[in-house]
C-alpha cells in the first residue's frame, strides 16, 4: 500500500515537470536570440534596481549604458580620448580652465534636446550637494566654477591646474538632465533618490529592472545614428562565481568578466572556435611594508631591497596567478600598458626580479646580514590577506618558500574582510598584500600609494599610502604633474620610479588584470589585444558603453 | 492559563536578550560601515566623501551607543528597519520582503517535506526492523546527510543539468525572460528551478529525520502499551500508526519547530551554488559589508522565527501530550 502512494507521487512530480520545462526557453541550449548580448559580472548581491548616477553603490549599472560622460578615456591607450558628449575642448594657457563645446544633436530618452544647461546643472548639482562630489572635484578645492555660455558652450574654471583630474570630470561624470533633477524628490534629496527610471542620453534605456536581471533596450532617441547595433542587453545578478562561469561555459552568458580557475580547460575547451579571453594588465599587487620607525624591520631599507631582490616574481605570477598576472616591475609602473612611461635603462641599473630577470639571493643575504639578519638569525614577519582570495594565498605561500633559505621567516595570516580592512587602513599590519585601484596613466596609482597626503599616523584610517611613505621630493614631483605637458609628465614618472627603485616603499609583484571573456559565436566587435578601444571589463565604467556601441551581430 | 502566561513571559524575555546581543555584537566586530565601503570602492572615493555619504543614508556614529540602543529598539519593533548601506538606498525591509519568499518558498517546502518523508520512512523502518527497507534506506541516507551540501549540489548540478543538456536549470530562481506573476507558466518555472536546490535540502537533512524517528520508534515499541494491543489482537497497521507512531514522534516535534525556525536564516550554501535570490546571502553581504540595518533587522527576523517556533511547538506538545499537562 505504501509503495503504491509512493508511485503515485513519483509519477505526479515527473508529470509536472515535463509540464513545466516545455514551457520555457532555459538552461545549457546555445541557440538563443543573436540580437541580444548577456552580461556574466559577479556583482554578488541582487539588484537594487536603483540607477543613480552619483550612488557609488549602483552607478556601475547606468554610467556609460544611460548616462554618458562629456569625454571617453581610453586607459589602455595611454588615455587616448574619444569625444562623447562634447564634440571638443580646448584648455586655458595655464591649465586652469577648459571650455567644452557641447554637441547640439544630443537627445535625452525622454525626447527633450541636451543642452549645455544640463552640463552646468550636473556639475553645479555637485556643488550644491557634497555627498554627490565622488571626486571631491568641488570639496577638494579643484574645480571654481562651471558656467554654460549659449547652449552648446561650458566653461570650466579651476583652482590648480586640473589637467591631472580631466578623468575625473570629463570621464568619470555622467551628465544628469536639468529637467528632471531640478522638481520633486531628485532635487530634494538627489543623494538618496533611488532613480528608477533613468533618463540618460545612453546607447539603452533600463526595460525593464527586476531583482534577479535588468534589461536594457535599445535608445529610439539615441544620438549616434545607427548605434547601438545589439538591441538587448541582459545583466543577470550572480552572487558567485561558479553559476557565471557555468552560463560562460554554456554559452548562455557571452559576457564574462571574473577570474575562472583553470580557464583553458573549463571555458576555452568547451567551444575553441569562439570561447576568448585577454587579460589587460592595469595595476599593481603588491607588499606594503609598514614604513612607520616603530617597525624596526620593515622600515630599514636594507631590508626591503633585500625582499624585493628575493622575491621570484616569474614564479609567484605561474603559480599563484596561473600565469594569467605578468610579473610587475618594481618602478610600479605596469606594463605593457604603460610602456611610454617605463625607465628601462634605470630599472636595468637595479635589475630587481622581473619578468625578464630572476632574482638575486645573494644580494638579498648581503642586504639581510648587513641589517643584522640571516638564516642563523632570522627575521620574522607576518603578511595579512584576505581570507577567499585564493590567487593571493597562493602567490604568498610561493614567497614564504622563497624566502625561508634566506632567513626571513614569513607567516600568512588570512583575515576576514572588514578585519583586514581594518589593519591595513589603520597601519596595523608587518606587511600586507593588496591592490589599488589605477587610472589611465601610472601618476594616478602611483600618486594614490606614494603621495604623503593620502597617508595618516598609524591607528587613523590612511585613504590609499597605507604604508606611510613620506617623501617630500616625491610629493613636490607630483604636484608639479598637474601643470607639466606630455613629454614633462613622462618624464616625472620616469623620476618616481626611480624613487621606487631606491626607497622600496612598496614590492610589486604581480600586475592587477582586468578580467575580461568573450564569445565569438554571435557577436564580433569584442575589444581584444589587437584593438583595445576600452578597457573591457564589464565593471568597467564608462567604458561598457564603448564596447557595447562596437558590438553587433555577425 | 499559568502555563501560557509563563511562557508567553520567556518568550518576552528571551527576545529582549535576543535584540540587545543583536545590537551590540555587530558593533564589536572589527571594521566599521565606513571601512567597509572605502574597500569596497577601491580608492576611487575619498575618505570625505564617504562619511557624508553614509550620513545622507542614515548611519551616524556621532550619536552615543545608548541612544542608539534605544533607538534600534523602537526601531525594531515598529518596523522602521532603516537603509541598507550594502545598496546605499534600498530600504532594508523592501530587500527583506524580496528575498524572504523565496528562501521561505525553497528551504521551508524542502525542509518540512523531508521531515514528513524522514518521519515515515523512519517508521516503517522501526516497525520492521531488520527488514529490507529498514537495512538500505537509514544507512544510505545518513551517509547523504554527512557529504558536504556544496558537493552534493554540484553533482546534481553536473548530472540533472550539464549532462542533460539543461533538461533541469541550474540556477536563479526563475528565467530572467519571463515577467513575475500568478500565471501558470511562471510558477511553473519557478517549481522548475526549485527541484534541484530543494532535492540537494532533502536529500542533505532527511538522514538525520529518519534515524530519530525510527530509534524512538524503536524504544517505544518496547512499550507494555503496543503489547497489549497486539495481545488484543489490533491490526498491525493501526498499532504502528495508531499507538507507536503518535508517541515516537512527539521527541521530534520540538526538533522540527527549531528547524523551522532556521530556515529563515536561507542557506547561504544553496544560493551560492544555484545563484539562488534568498535570504542567506543577504546575511552574508550584510556581515561582508558591516551593514549593520540590514544585519539587524535579518537577526531580528531569524531570532524570532525561531523563538516563535519553539514556542508554538511548546503549546504543540502541551496539547497533544496529556502528559505534560498534568504538570501544570
Amino acid at each position: 500500500m505504501r509503495h503504491k502512494n509512493v508511485m503515485a507521487l513519483a509519477v505526479a512530480v515527473s508529470l509536472l515537470t515535463a509540464a513545466c520545462s516545455s514551457g520555457s526557453s532555459d538552461g545549457g541550449s546555445t541557440g538563443h536570440a543573436t540580437d541580444v548580448v548577456t552580461i556574466a559580472n559577479v556583482a554578488g548581491q541582487t539588484w537594487s534596481c536603483q540607477f543613480n548616477p552619483f550612488n557609488p553603490a549602483n552607478n556601475a549599472q547606468s554610467l556609460g549604458t544611460v548616462y554618458e560622460p562629456l569625454v571617453f578615456v581610453n586607459t589602455l591607450k595611454n588615455a587616448a580620448e574619444t569625444p562623447m558628449l562634447a564634440s571638443s575642448y580646448t584648455w586655458g594657457a595655464d591649465k586652469k580652465s577648459v571650455v567644452f563645446t557641447i554637441r547640439d544633436n544630443v537627445k535625452w530618452s525622454d525626447g527633450k534636446p541636451m543642452t549645455a544647461a544640463d552640463v552646468a546643472f550636473t556639475f553645479n548639482l555637485m556643488k550644491k550637494h557634497p555627498a554627490l562630489d565622488l571626486y571631491a572635484l568641488w570639496t577638494g578645492n579643484i574645480l571654481d566654477s562651471v558656467t554654460a555660455q549659449g547652449t552648446t558652450k561650458v566653461a570650466m574654471n579651476f583652482k590648480v591646474a586640473a589637467q591631472p583630474y580631466f578623468y575625473d570630470f570629463a570621464d568619470q561624470v555622467g551628465i544628469v538632465p536639468e529637467h528632471i533633477w531640478s522638481t520633486g524628490d531628485p532635487a530634494s534629496r538627489p543623494n538618496t533618490w533611488a532613480d528608477p527610471n533613468p533618463i540618460g542620453t545612453g546607447p539603452y534605456v533600463v526595460n525593464p529592472c527586476k531583482a534577479q536581471n535588468i534589461q536594457y533596450t535599445k535608445n529610439p532617441s539615441y544620438w549616434q545614428a545607427g548605434l547601438p547595433k545589439i538591441g538587448k542587453v541582459e545583466y543577470p545578478a550572480y552572487t558567485d562565481n561558479s553559476p557565471a562561469n557555468l552560463d560562460l561555459a554554456t554559452g548562455k552568458a557571452q559576457w564574462g568578466s571574473q577570474f575562472i580557475p583553470g580557464i583553458d580547460k573549463l571555458y576555452v575547451a568547451k567551444d575553441p572556435a569562439n570561447h576568448h579571453y585577454w587579460f589587460p594588465p592595469v595595476t599593481n599587487v603588491a607588499l606594503f611594508p609598514n614604513l612607520d620607525p616603530s617597525h624596526k624591520a620593515t622600515s630599514n631599507v636594507a631590508v626591503r631591497q633585500a625582499l624585493a631582490y628575493a622575491i621570484d616574481k616569474q614564479q609567484v605570477s605561474k603559480i599563484g596567478e596561473s600565469g594569467y598576472q605578468p610579473p610587475a616591475s618594481q618602478t610600479g609602473v605596469v606594463t605593457p600598458t604603460f610602456q611610454t612611461y617605463q625607465d628601462d635603462a634605470a630599472a636595468a641599473q637595479f635589475n630587481y626580479p622581473s619578468a625578464t630577470t630572476k632574482p638575486d639571493t645573494a644580494k638579498a643575504t648581503k642586504l639581510l646580514a648587513g641589517a643584522g639578519f640571516s638564516p642563523s638569525h632570522p627575521l620574522e614577519l607576518t603578511v595579512i590577506t584576505i581570507t577567499g582570495y585564493t590567487d593571493w594565498d597562493a602567490s604568498l605561500g610561493e614567497i614564504k618558500q622563497e624566502l625561508a633559505p634566506l632567513g626571513v621567516k614569513l607567516t600568512v595570516s588570512d583575515l576576514a574582510a572588514q578585519a583586514f580592512d581594518d589593519k591595513l587602513y589603520k597601519g596595523d599590519f608587518d606587511l600586507a598584500y593588496y591592490s589599488e585601484l589605477g587610472g589611465p596613466t601610472p601618476y594616478y596609482e602611483l600618486r594614490q600609494i606614494l603621495h604623503s597626503k593620502n597617508s595618516a599616523p598609524l591607528g587613523t584610517v590612511a585613504s590609499s599610502n597605507y604604508e606611510r611613505y613620506n617623501n617630500p621630493a616625491v610629493d613636490a614631483l607630483f604636484d608639479q604633474y598637474a601643470a607639466a605637458d606630455k613629454a614633462t609628465q613622462v618624464s616625472i614618472i620616469k623620476q618616481i620610479g626611480g624613487y621606487m627603485l631606491k626607497d622600496v616603499p612598496i614590492i610589486p609583484t604581480t600586475e592587477q588584470v582586468d578580467w575580461y571573456e568573450y564569445n565569438t559565436k554571435n557577436l564580433t566587435g569584442w575589444p581584444t589585444k589587437d584593438n583595445p578601444f576600452a578597457q573591457p571589463s564589464a565593471f568597467n565604467v564608462p567604458d561598457i558603453e564603448q564596447v557595447l556601441l562596437h558590438l553587433r551581430s555577425k | 492559563m499559568r502555563f501560557l502566561l509563563k511562557r508567553m513571559g520567556f518568550f518576552v524575555l528571551t527576545l529582549w536578550v535576543a535584540l540587545t546581543l543583536n545590537f551590540f555584537l555587530p558593533r564589536l566586530m572589527p571594521g566599521s560601515p565606513a571601512e567597509a565601503l572605502m574597500a569596497r570602492f577601491r580608492g576611487k572615493v575619498p575618505l570625505s566623501s564617504i562619511k557624508p555619504l553614509l550620513a545622507e543614508f542614515g548611519v551616524d556614529d556621532s550619536q552615543s551607543l545608548v541612544s542608539q540602543y534605544f533607538d534600534y529598539l523602537a526601531n525594531m519593533l515598529t518596523g522602521n528597519w532603516g537603509i541598507s548601506t550594502t545598496s546605499l538606498g534600498e530600504p532594508v525591509s523592501k530587500m527583506i520582503r524580496e528575498a524572504l519568499p523565496w528562501t521561505l518558498g525553497l528551504v521551508g517546502v524542502a525542509t518540512i517535506l523531508a521531515f514528513v518523508l524522514g518521519t515515515l520512512i523512519g517508521v516503517v523502518a522501526g516497525w520492521r526492523r531488520g527488514g529490507k527497507l529498514d537495512s538500505i534506506l537509514p544507512p544510505v541516507f545518513v551517509i547523504t546527510s554527512a557529504l558536504p551540501y556544496f558537493w552534493i549540489a554540484l553533482l546534481f548540478i553536473l548530472v540533472f543539468s550539464v549532462w542533460t543538456g539543461g533538461w533541469l536549470p541550474s540556477d536563479n530562481g526563475y528565467d530572467n525572460t519571463l515577467d513575475p506573476g500568478w500565471n501558470g507558466e511562471y510558477i511553473g518555472n519557478v517549481l522548475q528551478h526549485a527541484i534541484l536546490p530543494g532535492a540537494t535540502i532533502l536529500v542533505t537533512s532527511i538522514g538525520g529525520w529518519i534515524l530519530t524517528m525510527r530509534n524512538n520508534m524503536i524504544t517505544t515499541l518496547a512499550e507494555d502499551y503496543v503489547r497489549m494491543g497486539r495481545a488484543k489482537g489490533l491490526p498491525n497497521r493501526t498499532i504502528m500508526i495508531g499507538y507507536a507512531a503518535r508517541n515516537a514522534f512527539l521527541p521530534n516535534l520540538s526538533g522540527f519547530a527549531m528547524s523551522l525556525g532556521y530556515v529563515i536564516s536561507g542557506a547561504i550554501l544553496v544560493e551560492y551554488v544555484f545563484n539562488y535570490p534568498g535570504l542567506g546571502y543577504l546575511l552574508y553581504n550584510a556581515t561582508i559589508n558591516v551593514d549593520y540595518p540590514l544585519m539587524q533587522a535579518l537577526f531580528l527576523l531569524i531570532t524570532v522565527a525561531v523563538l516563535v517556533a519553539v514556542l508554538v511547538s511548546d503549546f504543540a506538545t502541551f496539547w497533544l501530550d496529556p502528559r505534560a499537562r498534568t504538570q501544570g
